[in-house]
């Protein structure tokens, strides 16, 4: 095996071991953020298959998409979600490979009662799940009638076994697909360098209406976008005022009526 | 290509980078500070407000991540820049579009550092870099189209060929100007300072010391030097010049459009994300589809190479 192969299979395996540990990472870690942001390594990894294959500009495109992209769902995540940080999920009791890709999150534990440089999303106080004794204790929390302020448990469901059996089975029937394949025939073809032209002249070519066809679609959705944004009969509402952030320090974060129930409820308990 | 080239070409690339983004941040402060400028945003010194925990509770994974992100990013698009025509750490068929891909590395690291950081501060900075992301990146894209589309190729190396004779720069003002704006604002200079904020205490810096901090000021002093460098490959003619050897050419070209940069960004006061935004819609992107507009037209006219 010449050098060159060695350093193909090399990063073949590199690639391939970031695109499955992305994949079961997102699947598993109880922080929303690092969900996103496994889901985009997996993603990455494709790509740099992709360019493994000679297709370079098909990997760098999706890795365009998918940086910018994923940072802007992260950041819905992030606005609408109750714990985008897993801080409250992540002293709740996890199999192990869920433990180790939720490892370090911060479950506000170990800080010394300084809550005014906490991020909202990390704060520690409002709920301690199973910090004395009873290690369920924070599963059951989820099922006895919601008390969580709208706390979202769907990532404990007890669904998640079947959805692994279901991917490794879809794993397995594809390996063996592929692996009982009839002969693909072989070519010493080299792939055309310069790919770009060629995709842009199939784009502007054969494919054209699939192009404008899918511009057109953007470009409904963005009057969509427009005429939902829009001014409405209340311009002067407080919650319509653009948040303006260059000429002061952002807000200090305010305790959310949903803490306070919840707290309530815990020292009910 | 044998190993012992590639290992070559990546310890020059290397070593290229440091050195450049070393004399960008010797450089930057000073012309900012001479323009009078309070706000310097990454060209900030440390200043930490309180005691030194800077990131006292940080996400294992994410905060440490952060900067080395950014540094891949900048390492890897200084690849494509051209100091000759034989200077270069690989000449890609898709240059072009290659470096407008890996500086968004850029973003992702201070999205991961800010956000592991795991304080106020910090994690504000990772809204503010999308925000930031999301109003240069359309606009970006335009000007970068209107140097493709006149030299026909995506390759740095056929672009700088191409403006032989005349640099792109006296066909295209427009997209010269637009490219001003939009490098500003992607490699975080005056006015476009919003996620190195004072306010936020300068962001990552101020939530990240030793090696992070090392690595942060490589990254930001970098991603100012190779938008310069694009900048004049693209409307600048890259290594084209007379008497002079051809790297001197690009390194002065280089320095002069980032300082020609700075001193212009010096002259507005600082933009708020939503402002930002609101420039990037309304006037930005038809001026940038104006532009494409034009070039095409000279182009049917006979103008360019």
């Amino acid at each position: 095996m010449s050098l060159g192969e060695m350093a193909e299979w090399f990063a073949f395996l590199v690639l391939a071991l970031i695109s499955l540990a992305g994949a079961l990472g997102m699947a598993t870690t109880m922080s929303m953020f690092r969900s996103g942001i496994f889901l985009m390594a997996s993603f990455i990894g494709v790509a740099g298959l992709f360019i493994l294959l000679s297709a370079d500009l098909l990997g760098l495109l999706q890795i365009m998409m998918y940086i910018g992209g994923m940072l802007v769902m992260i950041l819905f995540m992030v606005l609408f979600s109750m714990d985008p940080g897993g801080a409250m999920m992540a002293d709740m009791k996890m199999s192990l490979v869920e433990r180790f890709f939720s490892l370090g999150l911060s479950s506000g534990k170990k800080d010394d009662g300084g809550g005014d440089m906490e991020h909202g999303g990390h704060d520690g106080g409002g709920m301690e799940h199973g910090g004395d004794g009873g290690d369920g204790g924070g599963m059951e929390h989820g099922g006895d009638g919601g008390d969580g302020g709208g706390m979202d448990m769907s990532m404990t469901t007890p669904v998640k076994g079947w959805a692994a059996l279901l991917g490794l089975a879809n794993g397995a029937l594809l390996t063996g697909l592929l692996l009982l394949r009839p002969a693909w025939p072989e070519s010493t073809e080299q792939p055309n360098p310069d790919s770009a032209e060629q995709i842009g002249n199939l784009l502007m070519g054969k494919y054209m209406m699939a192009f404008e066809g899918a511009g057109l679609l953007i470009l409904i959705g963005i009057f969509g976008a427009v005429l939902i944004g829009r001014t409405s009969r209340y311009p002067d509402d407080r919650s319509r005022t653009a948040y303006v952030t260059v000429d002061a320090p952002p807000p200090e974060v305010e305790e959310s009526a949903g803490d306070v129930v919840a707290r309530d409820s815990k020292e009910g308990d | 290509m044998t190993g012992g080239e590639i290992l070559l070409r990546s310890v020059g690339v290397l070593v290229a980078l440091v050195l450049g983004a070393t004399l960008t941040w010797r450089l930057e402060p000073r012309v900012l500070e001479s323009a009078g400028v309070t706000e310097l945003g990454p060209a900030a010194g440390t200043h930490p407000q309180g005691p030194i925990g800077l990131a006292p509770n940080p996400d294992v994974w994410l905060y440490p991540a952060g900067p080395i992100v950014a540094v891949l990013g900048v390492l890897f698009g200084a690849v494509v820049i051209p100091l000759g025509p034989d200077l270069v750490g690989q000449d890609l068929g898709i240059g072009v579009f290659y470096f407008i891909v890996v500086i968004d590395f850029v973003v992702l690291g201070l999205s991961l550092g800010g956000w592991g950081a795991n304080v106020r501060n910090a994690a504000e900075v990772y809204y503010r870099a999308v925000a930031q992301l999301v109003s240069y990146v359309v606009p970006l894209g335009l000007a970068y189209i209107g140097a493709i589309m006149m030299a026909g190729s995506l390759s740095t190396i056929a672009i700088a060929q191409a403006q032989e004779g005349l640099w792109f720069v006296v066909l295209q003002p427009l997209g010269f100007a637009l490219y001003l704006v939009t490098g500003a604002m992607q490699a975080y200079r005056p006015p476009f300072v919003e996620p190195f904020s004072r306010h936020i205490e300068h962001g990552v810096y101020g939530s990240s010391a030793g090696w992070q901090a090392l690595l942060w000021r490589l990254s930001m002093s970098g991603v100012l030097l190779l938008v310069a460098a694009m900048g004049s490959v693209l409307y600048l003619g890259g290594w084209n010049g007379p008497l002079l050897p051809d790297p001197l050419w690009m390194i002065l070209k280089t320095l002069a459009l980032m300082v020609l940069m700075l001193w212009l960004g010096a002259r507005f006061r600082p933009l708020s994300t939503a402002e930002m935004l609101a420039l990037s819609w309304k006037v930005l992107t038809p001026v940038g589809l104006a532009n494409v507009l034009l070039v095409g037209g000279l182009i049917l006219l006979g103008a360019g190479p």
